[in-house]
């Protein structure tokens, strides 16, 4: 148990020595953009003097370690600077956005591991024969084709031409103010209407990566002893499959926290063509309008997502298999 | 000794007769066109190759081919702009909203996609080997640098870490492929580094070594012609990958929109607000796109069943573009 403690230590520790390169690199990233936010001042028609009054106060003039612990502080206590585009703090913006992006990508996420590993395993089992051959077909197929396609091909199909369901946004304009609490709207049935479409292009497009992870995994378990033993014994061919499926599925399970951590932030495109006000949305709208400080923010909240889910599946991984373990 | 030359040398005359053989000398080259050889006797495996190269002529010629000036307007006989006009026999594929020709648009826009996923499989596959056979053969140090700095790589998010550097590098078509090359390495150098660490294994390799064979010599000589057929699989899903994420990058708006590639032509259309009443301008290059990416994935897993495994280089993020 020492070792696991020590294991846990070491993963900790590492996780947040990452998340603090991660903060350092943006910090650097950002001071070496051409030009600060007093450029686009500059082009509005500002003075000189009353630009450099402006980088006084906001301490650009400051030297570079000075701003960057300044940084490090206001990060700690969540003050992430304004929205250029929004004049809103960053946080207060961002956080809804966080929420909205969660609420689709967790369910769809869910949905395609469930999905996924029962395609997985058929196509495991049946290796070889034309059901596989010609039914992973259409699987690496939704795989190939960008998401943003299959997000235009649905509003085509069902939005325009059977006006089933509407085209973009997550509530129709003009009905968030019916709700008095923050959680109103994500129970109405004009949410759940606006839902589907998106809800169906994730599952469609993520489908893939559970479904083959989960068919190598299946073909792995089928060759080894054990599965060839439970032949022998004469168990019925339910039970193999139980079995089979269990020791198959360890690597669904721990990918699947980091799947969900990727699809956060590569959900940049299907929230694009729908206009769901998530947070990949919000980074390709910042990016384009160079509000640097929420394009600083929503970047390392993306990455954080992913490094901390890493940094779950290891531990689970240590708990689940020992023989994995941070190599001294 | 003396014997065993000879007949090498009489087995290399006889194997000199087909045509693959005129790069003998370059033993890299010679086992990466016998490995694809092999795999284009499988039928799916060729038909798949087939489709590839269609689209490979397409961007060569395509440009040439094209009946219409991609960026003239079209008029009916009463002078009026053509918008999104169905398919016919002078336009096989419509007009778009602004009257242009979209079968032009979709030869002329071949020639951007296929440079792009050529820049960007070619860049996986070559920064993929430098760093996968460095680790693997030299090993040490050098390896546990190369190794950590791939897993960091594996942590980037991968779309908006793309979009970050490509406003940070200037906004492109060529910087757009280049960055999917910069990051997407990762997974081939992971797989290329086991296999190298497996060849280095091998007696010729240390005979070679005890020999005085200098590192480089060993490397260029013994250990890329046996990770060369590994390269027909990391360009083929390298170039799918490529392709997809640049598509994934122009429509968000990060990439070059006067470079009319089958990912500007979505977006446009996507902007226009015809998407839906022309839909031989808005589906056509999208299916075009998914039917390459498509091909070359298909192709990859004809490698897999030649070595009878999985490669397992999915990249789960490269295809969530």
């Amino acid at each position: 148990m020492a070792s696991m403690k020590r294991y846990f230590v070491v993963r900790f520790v590492q996780t947040f020595v990452v998340l603090w390169l991660v903060l350092t690199g943006l910090f650097l990233l950002f001071r070496l953009m051409p030009g600060d936010f007093t450029a686009q001042m500059a082009v509005a028609g500002a003075s000189p003097e009353a630009l450099e009054e402006i980088r006084d106060q906001w301490g650009l003039n400051d030297p570079l370690y000075v701003q960057y612990w300044s940084y490090l502080v206001n990060f700690v206590q969540l003050d992430m600077g304004e929205s250029a585009i929004y004049r809103q703090d960053v946080w207060q913006l961002t956080k809804m956005r966080i929420f909205n992006t969660f609420i689709l990508v967790a369910p769809a996420i869910t949905l395609t591991y469930v999905l996924g590993s029962v395609i997985g395993t058929v196509a495991g089992r049946k290796r070889g024969t034309n059901l596989e051959k010609f039914g992973i077909v259409p699987v690496i197929a939704a795989g190939s084709f960008p998401s943003f396609f299959i997000a235009i091909v649905f509003i085509i199909v069902f939005a325009s031409w059977m006006g089933l369901f509407p085209t973009s946004g997550m509530l129709s304009p003009g009905v968030s103010g019916e709700y008095d609490t923050w959680w109103g709207p994500y129970l109405s049935g004009n949410f759940a209407h606006h839902y589907v479409l998106p809800f169906a292009a994730v599952i469609c497009r993520y489908l893939f990566i559970p479904s083959m992870i989960m068919r190598t995994s299946v073909i792995e378990v089928m060759d080894k002893g054990h599965t060839q033993y439970h032949r022998l014994t004469g168990l019925s061919s339910v039970q193999r499959f139980r079995h089979t499926a269990k020791h198959a599925s360890l690597p669904l399970i721990t990918l699947y926290p980091v799947s969900m951590a990727r699809a956060l932030g590569g959900l940049v495109l299907i929230e694009t063509v729908f206009n769901w006000p998530g947070i990949g949305w919000l980074l390709v709208e910042s990016v384009l309008g160079r509000d640097y400080p929420v394009v600083q923010f929503v970047f390392f909240i993306v990455a954080a997502f992913v490094i901390i889910s890493n940094f779950v599946v290891d531990l689970v991984y240590g708990t689940i298999d020992p023989r994995i373990r941070v190599e001294e | 000794m003396r014997v065993g030359t000879k007949r090498m040398i009489s087995k290399h005359r006889i194997q000199s007769l087909r045509p693959y053989q005129m790069v003998a000398e370059n033993h890299i080259l010679r086992n990466f066109l016998t490995a694809l050889r092999k795999m284009l006797d499988d039928r799916t495996t060729s038909f798949y190759f087939a489709i590839l190269l269609v689209i490979v002529v397409m961007g060569l010629f395509g440009p040439m081919l094209a009946p219409h000036d991609v960026n003239a307007t079209h008029y009916d006989d009463n002078g009026d702009i053509l918008r999104a006009e169905a398919p016919s026999v002078d336009h096989p594929l419509g007009t778009t909203h602004a009257g242009y020709d979209v079968f032009s648009r979709i030869l002329v826009g071949a020639r951007p996609t296929v440079l792009t996923g050529l820049i960007g499989g070619g860049m996986i596959l070559s920064i993929g080997t430098a760093v996968g056979v460095t680790a693997g053969y030299v090993g040490g140090k050098t390896e546990t640098v190369l190794m950590r700095f791939t897993d960091f790589v594996y942590g980037v998010p991968l779309i908006p870490f793309a979009i970050v550097l490509i406003t940070f590098m200037g906004v492109g078509f060529l910087s757009s492929a280049l960055v999917i090359g910069l990051i997407l390495w990762r997974g081939a150098a992971r797989v290329i580094r086991a296999q190298t660490m497996q060849v280095k294994q091998y007696p010729f390799v240390k005979v070679a070594k005890a020999s005085g064979a200098s590192t480089p010599r060993i490397i260029f000589k013994h250990i890329l012609p046996n990770v060369a057929p590994m390269a027909i699989f990391f360009l083929a899903m390298g170039v799918g990958y490529a392709i997809i994420l640049q598509a994934g990058l122009t429509f968000l708006g990060v990439a070059d929109p006067f470079v009319p590639s089958w990912g500007v032509m979505i977006r446009n259309a996507f902007d226009s607000g015809y998407m839906a009443t022309a839909p031989w301008w808005s589906l056509t290059p999208g299916l075009l796109i998914g039917i390459t990416v498509l091909s070359t994935f298909m192709f990859g897993r004809g490698y897999e069943d030649l070595i009878d495994e999985d490669a397992e280089s999915v990249d789960a993020e490269a295809v969530s573009a």
